[in-house]
């Protein structure tokens, strides 16, 4: 009988052992992608913004913008200016993204047309400008979204990491998501994407990042698609955070202004 | 000769107000494209429906407080005059609440694609029928163009244009020149066509606008003159009785209008709309006891547009409504006429390629326009255009070129 008991109190002390670090870790890894969600940010910015697509043979194609970034309570205003190639000059750009599960409210002006159209915000599986960021590869994504979970930690580029691994709870274009996060930093140095079959399809690495009036600011993002072999570069510069932009900035007659 | 001295003058101007102010905050920027559109007809013999090269040129000096905008353009063909002309040049003046444009420019009202219900501020330059890209269609108009913005969100915008610019129809022995149908053989004659160059004529729109994230509504109006020229139509006695003539006499007559419009997204669609009540309109008819043939009647004219986007395809579809209020059965035209369009578009291999569709279907007339084209982008700000345009039908705005079925390439470099 005694050893019954022990044999028990042993059996829920190895479940204990088995169950709590897993549950330990599953909240670690939550709590890692909130420090991610919530890492301090300027509530505006403006900054040049330069695109490189790199084919499989190594041509490039580049792109010029400039775009201008506020935060509001419940929504961030983004408005992105195109400088070249020739073809898409004067274009403009407006996002309103929201913090709840809203959809996007997107504008587009094309010079040509003369006009600004409201187009379709629910579209954020499509590339952005035929790059390899989707345009929500390119927002934040609410850590709710997704069930994350801690691998490992490891150091990488000579940064100490955090390894998680983020499921959605939806279906969406990615069946996961692998972030190695710089720790005390909280930016992800890397991110890895895999499609629905869960072969990796997009790796996400980040070269150069610094800090810009006490905000961590990523500066330079790679996107590899290693499916298909071709890449892009953001490289952002001519960075001013803190500037007060004004409301002015973020509405269609700005857009038809131009910079 | 004068054209061409004026645009070299307004284009030397620019380059002399670039270079003096070169180490002001104002800058000039030249851009631009040149291009090649080549089409053949399907049918035979084959002939070139067109062969053009076109020199399109634009010139910007833009500070904060200030614009200078010119385009002036020069299309070259084989087979008939060169056109050289400025489509549009004007100033604008930015101050905290108020934009200013004063000039020869295009004003593009309202929601819809390839139709215009209230967009009829710019006339149309319907030379090649809709062949051209409509930023080509428009044709630039003289006026002072007033934007008031007493908030973010809400906006006035006042068009005051002093003299007429009346459409353009493509020209004798075109074969966009829609056909004349009219009892007897018609004389001419244009004594009347012109309006006069005076204040009285002159044409005023206001639209309010209001932009918000839920939606985008606008509301306008205009007092106008129709560029359509009604046909006033009397019976002359010729020498041999057996066969009677027409007098036709074209003449342009006001029009006014009140119309809204607004977009907005529901879930993943854009749904958009625009609609106008025309006061006012002249419509030729059969009855003998209307003066010259002529009646005024009020016509309504709406269009609803839902978008959508799946991954790389875009699809969009309109349909368009024209009602005759008060309609008399001698009215050559419907009463109701119903068109409907359908956009698909998909891009691919990282937005090298693109594929579209856009055809206008005739409801009331079965007939329609199908533009199928593809674009490839070998390389920056150089485009490769193959196309057809093929029409069904055979009457209606579109079954009426149902011989014009065509095939075309277009090469163009921005730079």
């Amino acid at each position: 009988m005694k050893h019954l008991k022990v044999m028990s109190v042993m059996l829920i002390i190895a479940i204990t052992t088995i169950v709590m670090p897993a549950k330990v870790q599953a909240q670690t890894g939550k709590e890692i992608a909130w420090k991610v969600y919530d890492r301090p940010s300027p509530k505006d910015g403006e900054s040049d913004m330069t695109m490189t697509l790199i084919n499989s043979k190594g041509k490039e194609r580049v792109r010029y913008l400039h775009q201008f970034l506020k935060e509001y309570d419940e929504v961030e205003k983004k408005v992105m200016f195109f400088k070249a190639p020739a073809d898409v000059k004067n274009t403009s750009f407006l996002n309103y993204s929201y913090d709840d599960d809203r959809d996007d409210d997107q504008w587009l002006y094309l010079p040509a047309l003369k006009k600004v159209k409201r187009i379709s915000g629910g579209s954020k599986d499509d590339y952005f400008m035929g790059s390899d960021f989707t345009y929500e590869d390119l927002e934040k994504r609410s850590p709710n979204k997704d069930v994350h979970k801690l691998l490992k930690s490891e150091t990488l580029n000579g940064e100490q990491c955090y390894v998680i691994e983020s499921t959605p709870k939806e279906e969406g274009q990615y069946s996961k998501r692998v972030a190695w996060v710089i720790k005390d930093k909280w930016i992800p140095l890397k991110i890895e994407f895999y499609d629905e079959d869960e072969e990796l399809l997009k790796v996400l690495t980040i070269p150069e990042f610094k800090q810009l009036k006490g905000y961590w600011t990523v500066i330079t993002q790679n996107m590899e698609n290693v499916q298909r072999s071709h890449k892009t570069v953001i490289k952002l510069s001519n960075i001013e955070l803190e500037k007060g932009l004004g409301d002015e900035k973020f509405t269609q007659r700005a857009m038809m202004k131009g910079l | 000769m004068k054209t061409s001295a004026y645009i070299l003058g307004t284009l030397l101007l620019l380059s002399n107000l670039g270079y003096a102010q070169s180490e002001d905050e104002p800058k000039l920027e030249i851009n631009g494209f040149v291009r090649n559109f080549t089409g053949v007809l399907l049918a035979p013999p084959n002939e070139y429906s067109i062969i053009q090269n076109t020199l399109n040129l634009e010139f910007r000096l833009q500070s904060d407080k200030f614009a200078l905008y010119a385009n002036p353009y020069y299309f070259q063909y084989p087979n008939k005059a060169d056109e050289f002309r400025l489509r549009e040049a004007y100033v604008d003046i930015y101050l905290d609440k108020f934009d200013f444009r004063l000039g020869k420019q295009q004003i593009v009202w309202g929601q819809a694609d390839g139709v215009f219900i209230t967009d009829i501020v710019s006339p149309l330059d319907l030379t090649d029928f809709l062949m051209r890209d409509f930023n080509e269609i428009r044709i630039g108009v003289n006026a002072a163009k007033i934007n008031y913005y007493p908030s973010y969100d809400h906006s006035f915008e006042l068009v005051w244009m002093p003299s007429f610019t009346p459409g353009v129809l493509p020209e004798d022995g075109s074969m966009w020149r829609p056909p004349v149908d009219f009892a007897a053989p018609p004389t001419f004659d244009n004594s009347n066509s012109g309006v006069p160059f005076n204040l009285e004529s002159s044409e005023v729109f206001l639209k309010y606008s209001m932009s918000k994230a839920w939606a985008d509504i606008q509301l306008m109006g205009a007092y106008t003159w129709d560029d359509a020229p009604a046909m006033h139509v009397t019976p002359i006695a010729p020498p041999d009785p057996a066969a009677p003539g027409l007098l036709i006499k074209p003449e342009h007559h006001r029009l006014a209008l009140a119309g809204m419009s607004f977009n907005t997204q529901v879930a993943d669609f854009v749904i958009r709309g625009e609609g106008a009540y025309y006061f006012n309109k002249y419509y030729q008819t059969a009855d003998p006891t209307a003066t010259d043939f002529l009646v005024e009647k009020n016509f309504i004219n709406y269009v609803v547009g839902l978008d959508k986007t799946i991954g790389d395809w875009k699809f969009s579809t309109q349909f368009i409504q024209r009602v005759i209020i008060d309609y008399d059965e001698q009215i050559k035209e419907n009463e109701v006429d119903n068109l409907a369009t359908l956009l698909i578009s998909k891009s691919m291999f990282r937005e090298t390629v693109r594929l579209e569709w856009f055809s206008y279907h005739g409801l009331t007339t079965n007939d329609a326009l199908m533009r199928i084209r593809g674009f490839y982008y070998p390389m920056d700000a150089v485009s490769l255009e193959l196309g057809a345009n093929i029409f069904t039908g055979t009457e209606g705005m579109f079954g009426q070129y149902n011989d014009n079925d065509m095939v075309y390439a277009r090469i163009k470099y921005n730079f």
